[in-house]
């Protein structure tokens, strides 16, 4: 049987990875952060009691920031596939925490690659990276590919740089098979609330329900390549399941405005927005209620809060394909249409236990982060 | 009378803060003492840091003769409070920073203190900046291994990276990190991304120095042979005390901006072997022997550059040829002894 490490088991990516490599057969173990509070509510449905005798996915403490702790958890399960998931994702906030961003980021996956040499593991252990589209930043070409230059234009970013050449340094001067894969934006129902597509699905299921009135967004001009999560772990299995390690775009190729993602999942709820002036003066008005009595027309459901800008901005991300498509016969299942209809019906479903509560009389909250 | 004292001392003070006052991390080094040098003569009030000054040889500033006339701090980057209680007192008007792990052999069996010291280091002195809140500007010390291997189209600002080394990935991040902080925050910073350069005050490591005093041993009767790697790699190599002048150059200039500094001209290692053996009449092919355990992982086989807008921008050009880098290494070599 085949053992897969996950660090980052409780994100997005990882959770739809543990799901895929269980059906695959394999055994996985996960590394999760130490935390007052459960953190697992992602994999909570794989989840199985320490006292079962065959256990299929087994949850280690861990950090990135914390070197014993990963050669003991390396030596203990010598994987034969480690995907390194685990990282402060976000992006604005990245600028507010710059020092820890980059010890997880960074240094977090040169940990990684030293635990394996050091453990012996080098010709055994296969390692995949997370690398991510915002290492183009202020895009060199149009569309972005492997052969790309790099123009990170934040602390997440020159973090995940670091990362990035850190694992094609190990592969050429130690023979590792280590390999990158520079994911376009994904996203999901399980995607953080704090992202912004998962802040707009979530946005428009509480309007919807007539829980919230307005979403307070950032620079609606931002241009996306956002494909599915379940899709690109995907793409993650097969970069380790080939004869040469190499690093891949993936993505779809198609981009679309912040502001039509906006649209698209309005629409979802049978409600048309129309947007009316520019800059942080920018609205979104709703100019048919598709019927809800908890919209009305007129109403103001977008407004832009300049708090949401970037200190530098990336403008326009769009990848190119190909060479996964190619040499790892890849194809993305979801469209961005059947991925916003999923978000938003998660979503709905979500909030009517909400809607539920507040009609009882209890008190709920109001969330705009 | 009670008050003349007073008076008398914020006089002194008046002045002593008129002076420019430069912050040189990591003085202890080559680059860090010949740009100590310069900018005491330029008037500036120079400030020197080193991990720990108390225990710190200085050795570079005795040679230059100038030991007595820098203030020495410790002041150690990984640690943000002890660099920010650093700037708070020194309160520097530029600042230069040539801290940092600075051998590419090393850097694989060293990579995460490579990591920390070049690429943490430089981004707790911008934040540490940033904190300040006061018009300071920086000069990083960037480095050609960022490119890798390069090729025949020598590199220029606008060449993409491709580092090839723990150290070069270390460079990299900390280049980018100084770029991001111009942009996101406008504070005045730059990255000198400096080719080879060279001088007496290289550590015996680097394979310059190893060169020169080896074959200077030889020539005066050592029967030892010299030792190398790979002899094959070509690089631009310098001379260190004119490439801080470029330094303190970036810093002059109305815009902050990256420049590529080197002398434009590539030349092998073994033909740097050849010309020092030569200029001691001796035969380089007597005395060198190979030694395969010195290859690296990943050597870079050619490091070429375009200093064209350095020469454009900030005036400034290399002078010193890599004959005349090597007669002055000789020179210095055969003094001591």
């Amino acid at each position: 049987m085949k053992k897969a490490l996950i660090t980052g088991i409780t994100g997005q990516d990882g959770a739809y990875l543990v799901e895929l490599l269980l059906k695959k057969g394999y055994e996985v173990h996960g590394i999760k952060r130490r935390s007052s509070l459960f953190n697992t509510q992602r994999i909570d449905h794989l989840y199985e009691d320490p006292h079962t005798p065959t256990r299929h996915l087994v949850l280690h403490y861990g950090d990135l920031t914390d070197s014993t702790n990963l050669i003991r958890i390396i030596q203990e399960v010598q994987p034969d596939e480690i995907y390194n998931l685990a990282a402060m994702s976000h992006v604005h906030v990245s600028f507010e925490t710059p020092e820890y961003t980059a010890n997880a980021d960074g240094i977090g996956a040169l940990r990684i690659l030293e635990a394996i040499r050091l453990l012996g593991l080098t010709k055994k252990t296969k390692f995949y990276q997370a690398s991510t589209s915002e290492l183009y930043g202020l895009v060199q070409a149009v569309p972005q590919s492997e052969t790309t230059p790099f123009y990170p234009r934040s602390p997440y970013a020159v973090a995940k740089l670091y990362a990035y050449w850190i694992t094609v340094n190990y592969r050429e001067a130690y023979g590792m098979y280590a390999c990158n894969g520079i994911l376009f934006n994904h996203e999901s129902p399980l995607r953080g609330e704090t992202f912004v597509t998962r802040k707009i699905t979530r946005g428009v299921a509480k309007i919807a329900l007539g829980l919230q009135d307005c979403i307070y967004l950032g620079n609606l001009n931002a241009q996306r390549d956002w494909g599915h999560a379940k899709d690109y772990v995907e793409a993650m299995w097969l970069m380790l399941q080939q004869e040469q390690a190499t690093d891949f775009v993936v993505a779809t190729g198609i981009t679309t405005y912040i502001r039509d993602f906006v649209r698209m999942s309005f629409k979802e709820v049978g409600v048309e927005l129309e947007f009316k002036g520019s800059g942080e003066s920018e609205i979104g008005v709703v100019v048919n209620n598709g019927g809800n009595d908890k919209i009305k027309v007129g109403q103001e459901v977008v407004k832009v809060d300049p708090r949401y800008y970037r200190p530098t901005e990336v403008d326009l991300l769009i990848g190119d394909p190909t060479k996964a498509q190619q040499l790892l016969g890849w194809q993305p299942k979801y469209t961005l249409d059947s991925m916003v209809k999923e978000m938003v019906a998660s979503d709905i479903e979500l909030f009517k236990k909400e809607q539920l509560l507040k009609e009882s009389g209890f008190q709920i909250r109001n969330e705009y982060e | 009378m009670v008050y003349a004292l007073p008076q008398a001392a914020e006089k002194i003070e008046t002045i002593y803060y008129t002076l420019k006052r430069a912050l040189v991390i990591g003085v202890g080094g080559q680059d860090g003492a010949y740009i100590a040098d310069l900018l005491l003569q330029q008037g500036y009030e120079v400030f020197g840091t080193s991990r720990d000054a108390d225990a710190a040889s200085f050795r570079n500033l005795d040679i230059l003769g100038i030991r007595n006339r820098v203030q020495l701090h410790s002041l150690n980057l990984i640690d943000f409070r002890s660099t920010l209680q650093a700037l708070k007192k020194i309160k520097p008007d530029e600042i230069y920073n040539l801290s940092g792990q600075s051998s590419v052999g090393l850097s694989f069996e060293q990579p995460v203190e490579t990591l920390e010291s070049i690429s943490i280091g430089t981004l707790n002195l911008l934040e540490s900046i940033r904190f300040m809140d006061a018009p300071v500007k920086m000069y990083n010390a960037g480095s050609s291994e960022c490119f890798g291997d390069i090729g025949n189209t020598p590199a220029t600002e606008d060449t993409p990276f491709r580092p090839r080394s723990p150290y070069a990935v270390a460079k990299a991040a900390a280049f980018w990190k100084v770029a991001n902080y111009r942009e996101a925050y406008q504070l005045f910073a730059c990255t000198g991304i400096l080719f080879n350069h060279e001088s007496p005050l290289r550590p015996p490591r680097f394979v310059t120095r190893k060169i020169i005093s080896t074959a200077v041993r030889i020539q005066q009767g050592s029967k030892e042979k010299l030792r190398l790697g790979n002899i094959d790699i070509e690089r631009d190599w310098g001379w260190a005390p004119e490439y801080v002048n470029a330094m303190w150059r970036m810093l002059q200039q109305e815009q902050p901006g990256d420049y590529v500094i080197c002398t434009g001209v590539t030349h092998s290692l073994k033909y740097f072997i050849e010309y020092t053996f030569q200029q001691l009449g001796l035969n380089y092919e007597d005395h060198l022997e190979i030694d395969s355990q010195l290859f690296r992982p990943n050597e870079l086989k050619i490091g070429r550059g375009n200093p064209e807008k350095a020469a454009r921008i900030l005036g400034w050009k290399a002078a010193v040829s890599l004959e005349g880098v090597i007669e002055n290494m000789i020179a210095f070599e055969l003094n001591k002894q």
